[in-house]
């Protein structure tokens, strides 16, 4: 307990006390890590997303993540081989179901980025927006080169 | 594995018990693989007779066909499933039933070639006759009684389709045929459920026929009508088979290409996916294409084509039935052109800039430009050349603008420098393409059908198949398919012929049906008049112009040619371009283009970027033939029209809208603002332009033709055409057809 108000004080000097509660809040005034004690750490992704689970809860409450970021974070930040752990779907975490990843052609995952701006949200192949968009000029037009 | 296994185990366990329940319904375990059970036990069928039962009515002939009785004291009444038709002596019973509108299966039968009667697809069974007999190769006898309908005439297909499929490889959904496959499409009417067959396939190894014909030799089932097509219509001996049994095969006995130019036909005739097209190999189904029926516009010929297009592209051509032009083949530059089309396409009004680099403009500007240049030129000094391509609406804008703005220097390519544009049999070929196969005599005059006009040359060569029809020829040595006597080169042999001291002038005299063909090579010369009227007196001496009979023909080289003629595209000076101060060339590709004065104006307006472009001022890009409605006159003098397919490139416009903005640009607007308009004022000037699809034939009369005061040139005559392959702005622009005169032509 002393640790944890000599660790306060430390940051506080460090940081500033404006930083200092704007961090804590942003991390919701201790209640995750509140929700947190007691609880073991599964895993982490690649994202940086860490996943809790504590079998002394509820059944079907035990699992949850705490994403990596504090502020904008949305659950399809969640990467499809956690999401099976984390809805209940598979015993199996996501380190394990990750070794049965086809590396030869899946693709990394992508969050939903609707609302964040035409250059990040998903065009099809042949929108106007796709920086990559599809030739679908199907004849070849002369060229003026040599007079 | 556990799925299937249980299904099966169920179903036999419901089929054991349906048999132990039902047993007086006559199911068994073991299904024959045939689908007429009272065929396996007769005993039971011949016991309970049924009553016949009630005649359905009498259908028309398939595909509509009329029958022609060339004698009709010799027509022969024969019964096909109980009905009466009467046919000429003569007929199959295959073509008996065709008659009574019963379309009987079949793969190795082809109406234009012989009958071979190997594939036994056309069993019918026939009364009184001891088994089912091949209806292809069966004559019809009077009062045959034919049934094709009966329990042991489908049997027997039965059995023919299960031996075929035998050998054949189960690879329908990546075969190009897959969707027009005879194979496929009769299988689902006499084809089995499932194969009896459990041993290994056989296969064969594909053989290299070319750039166009793609083999897969595995899907063969022996038809033999590729043989009999190479050999009988094309007549190159190319195709044959090799051995027997399970190891015949279609083959070229030894490795070597398919240099026909009618090669592309055998992927039309092929039933199944032998040979199929090698440019459209896994490019499109053909359930997704688009159907255009259009015009070939590469020769003068107009060959009847369908257009196949998805979305904005033309995946490929292939022929329509027109007997009176084309029968049903084309040549392989029609059909495999199409690549050409999407290829150097212009699609942006150009103009020079002082630097001589070609910058897109908008179309206001670029007709701006060309209105102040034309109207500070004198009018003599404005030409106008249409091309080989072009349609007769625009020529008719082209010459009513040309006309408007002072100037009548406007021709079309290919018709030389002073043309005859008075009488019209003087351009034509008044025999007619399909009457061409009832003459006796040829006299091929600077001429090369073979490469000219390929489907008049399959004429002329049935004609010495069918007729044992005599062939001369005065030209350069050129390869012919048929038997042909080389009498010439030049002029001089015409002299020879005219004053009668020649061998071959007996035989023209002789014959009951001559025919003199003349080429349109002979148009560039200087002494082409001098030519022609030597020409007409040994037609007047030889007597070829009769009644019922004109054997006088002139052969076209381009689309274009008649339709400028018809229209009067004559320059009033023969020397319109030396003294060109403005050029608008229409698509003009092959004009020489050296002798116009480095200080004239020059507008190209056309579809691809070929030879002209590079000396052009200003371009201004049009729409090719896929893709606008245009009429074309061919060199019989048949008017005939093309259909969109496609859209036009890019900001391409149809030529007759380009030469109206023009006109209205320059201050002196064409009086026409649709296809109807233009049509109205074609009327005027050329009314043959608008009877669609009919051939108008000229009259002929020597009596107005000025007398000729030139001499002869005794240079021996030129072949018109280089390269087969490679002909036009389209042609020149194809891949494919350079990939042919790279590999096909004989240097």
């Amino acid at each position: 307990m002393a640790s944890i108000v000599r660790n306060t004080f430390k940051a506080i000097k460090e940081k500033g006390l404006g930083n200092f509660l704007r961090e804590f809040r942003e991390e919701g005034y201790l209640q995750t890590k509140i929700h947190n004690l007691g609880a073991k750490v599964v895993g982490v992704d690649q994202y940086g997303n860490k996943y809790y689970e504590n079998m002394n809860v509820q059944y079907g409450r035990h699992r949850w993540v705490e994403y990596a970021s504090k502020n904008r974070y949305n659950a399809s930040q969640v990467p499809p081989e956690w999401h099976g752990w984390l809805h209940y779907i598979t015993d199996h975490t996501g380190d394990e179901i990750l070794m049965l990843k086809p590396s030869r052609y899946a693709i990394d995952h992508k969050e939903n980025f609707t609302g964040e701006g035409d250059e990040k949200i998903y065009h099809s192949k042949g929108h106007t927006l796709n920086p990559g968009q599809r030739d679908w000029t199907r004849y070849q037009s002369w060229q003026p080169g040599k007079s | 594995m556990g799925l299937s296994s249980l299904t099966s185990r169920a179903m036999i366990r419901r089929i054991l018990h349906t048999t132990t329940t039902t047993r007086s319904h006559n199911f068994s375990l073991i299904r024959s693989i045939v689908s007429t059970p009272e065929l396996n036990n007769t005993a039971s069928a011949a016991a309970e007779p049924t009553p016949d039962p009630p005649a359905p009515p009498p259908r028309p002939p398939v595909n509509n066909a009329r029958v022609h009785f060339p004698n009709p004291e010799d027509a022969i009444e024969v019964f096909v499933d109980g009905y009466a038709v009467k046919i000429p002596k003569g007929f199959t019973v295959l073509q008996a039933c065709e008659v009574a509108g019963v379309d009987i299966p079949r793969f190795c039968y082809h109406s234009r070639l012989s009958i071979a009667g190997n594939c036994r697809m056309c069993l019918v069974e026939v009364e009184k006759s001891p088994k089912p007999v091949a209806s292809c190769a069966m004559p019809a006898l009077p009062g045959m009684k034919i049934k094709t309908d009966t329990p042991i005439a489908k049997k027997a297909r039965e059995g023919v389709m299960e031996f075929l499929l035998m050998n054949h490889p189960l690879d329908c959904p990546i075969c190009d045929q897959g969707g027009e496959c005879d194979l496929q499409d009769q299988s689902m009417a006499f084809g089995s459920d499932r194969g009896r067959f459990t041993e290994t396939k056989r296969a064969v190894v594909d053989k290299n026929l070319g750039p166009l014909v793609k083999t897969v030799m595995t899907r063969c089932i022996q038809c033999t009508r590729c043989v009999r097509f190479a050999s009988e219509v094309a007549g190159t001996e190319d195709l044959g088979m090799l051995g027997r049994g399970s190891g015949e095969e279609i083959g070229t006995y030894v490795e070597k290409l398919m240099t026909s130019e009618l090669s592309g036909n055998v992927i039309d005739i092929c039933p199944v996916g032998a040979l199929t097209s090698k440019p459209f190999a896994f490019k499109a189904r053909n359930w997704e294409l688009k159907p255009t029926e259009s015009i070939d516009v590469t020769d003068a010929v107009g060959s009847n084509i369908r257009i196949d297009s998805r979305g904005p592209e033309v995946m490929r051509i292939i022929p329509r039935l027109n007997e009176d032009v084309n029968e049903e083949w084309i040549s392989d530059k029609t059909r495999f052109c199409y690549d050409g089309l999407k290829r150097q396409r212009l699609n942006d009004p150009m103009i020079r800039g002082s630097d001589g680099r070609f910058k897109a403009v908008s179309w206001r500007d670029a007709l701006d430009v060309i209105a102040e240049v034309m109207h500070k030129v004198k009018p003599e000094e404005i030409v106008g050349v249409a091309g080989k391509l072009s349609d007769a609406e625009s020529m008719m804008a082209l010459k009513d603008f040309m006309n408007k703005m002072g100037s009548n220097n406007v021709w079309c390519e290919g018709n030389g420098g002073q043309p005859q544009a008075d009488l019209r049999s003087g351009y034509l070929l008044n025999t007619g393409i399909a009457d061409l196969e009832n003459a006796d005599v040829f006299l091929l005059i600077g001429t090369q059908p073979r490469v000219e006009a390929t489907m008049v040359n399959a004429r002329i060569r049935k004609a010495v198949r069918a007729n044992h029809a005599k062939v001369g020829y005065i030209g350069p040595a050129a390869e012919f398919n048929y038997d042909h006597e080389h009498l010439g080169t030049g002029p001089q042999t015409l002299q020879e012929l005219a004053k009668g001291s020649h061998s071959f002038f007996s035989a023209l005299k002789n014959a009951k049906k001559p025919a003199i063909v003349v080429g349109a090579g002979l148009f560039e010369r200087e002494d082409k008049d001098a030519i022609l009227s030597i020409v007409e007196t040994i037609a007047k001496s030889a007597n070829v112009i009769r009644p019922d009979w004109n054997g006088l023909n002139v052969l076209l080289l381009n689309a274009a040619q008649a339709a400028a003629l018809d229209l009067g595209l004559v320059p009033e000076s023969d020397k319109s371009i030396e003294s060109a101060k403005f050029l608008y060339l229409m698509g003009a590709d092959d004009i020489n283009l050296d002798k116009v004065p480095s200080d004239a104006f020059v507008v190209y307006q056309g579809h691809h970027g070929d030879q002209s472009v590079y000396r052009a001022n200003v371009i201004l890009p049009a729409s090719a033939f896929s893709e606008k409605e245009g009429t074309y006159a061919n060199t019989e003098g048949r008017t005939q029209q093309t259909l969109p397919a496609v859209p036009t490139v890019g900001d391409a416009r149809d030529d007759w809208k380009i030469i109206r903005a023009l006109s209205e640009t320059a201050g002196i607007s064409l009086p026409y603002d649709s296809l109807i308009d233009i049509r109205e004022r074609m009327r005027t000037v050329a009314p043959n332009l608008l009877s669609m699809e009919e051939r108008e034939p000229a009259t002929y009369s020597t009596l107005i033709k000025p007398e000729v005061k030139k001499e002869i040139d005794p240079a021996p005559f030129k072949a018109a055409i280089e390269n087969f392959y490679m002909t036009d702005a389209i042609t020149r622009a194809s891949k494919i057809m350079a990939q042919c005169s790279s590999q096909l032509l004989k240097k």
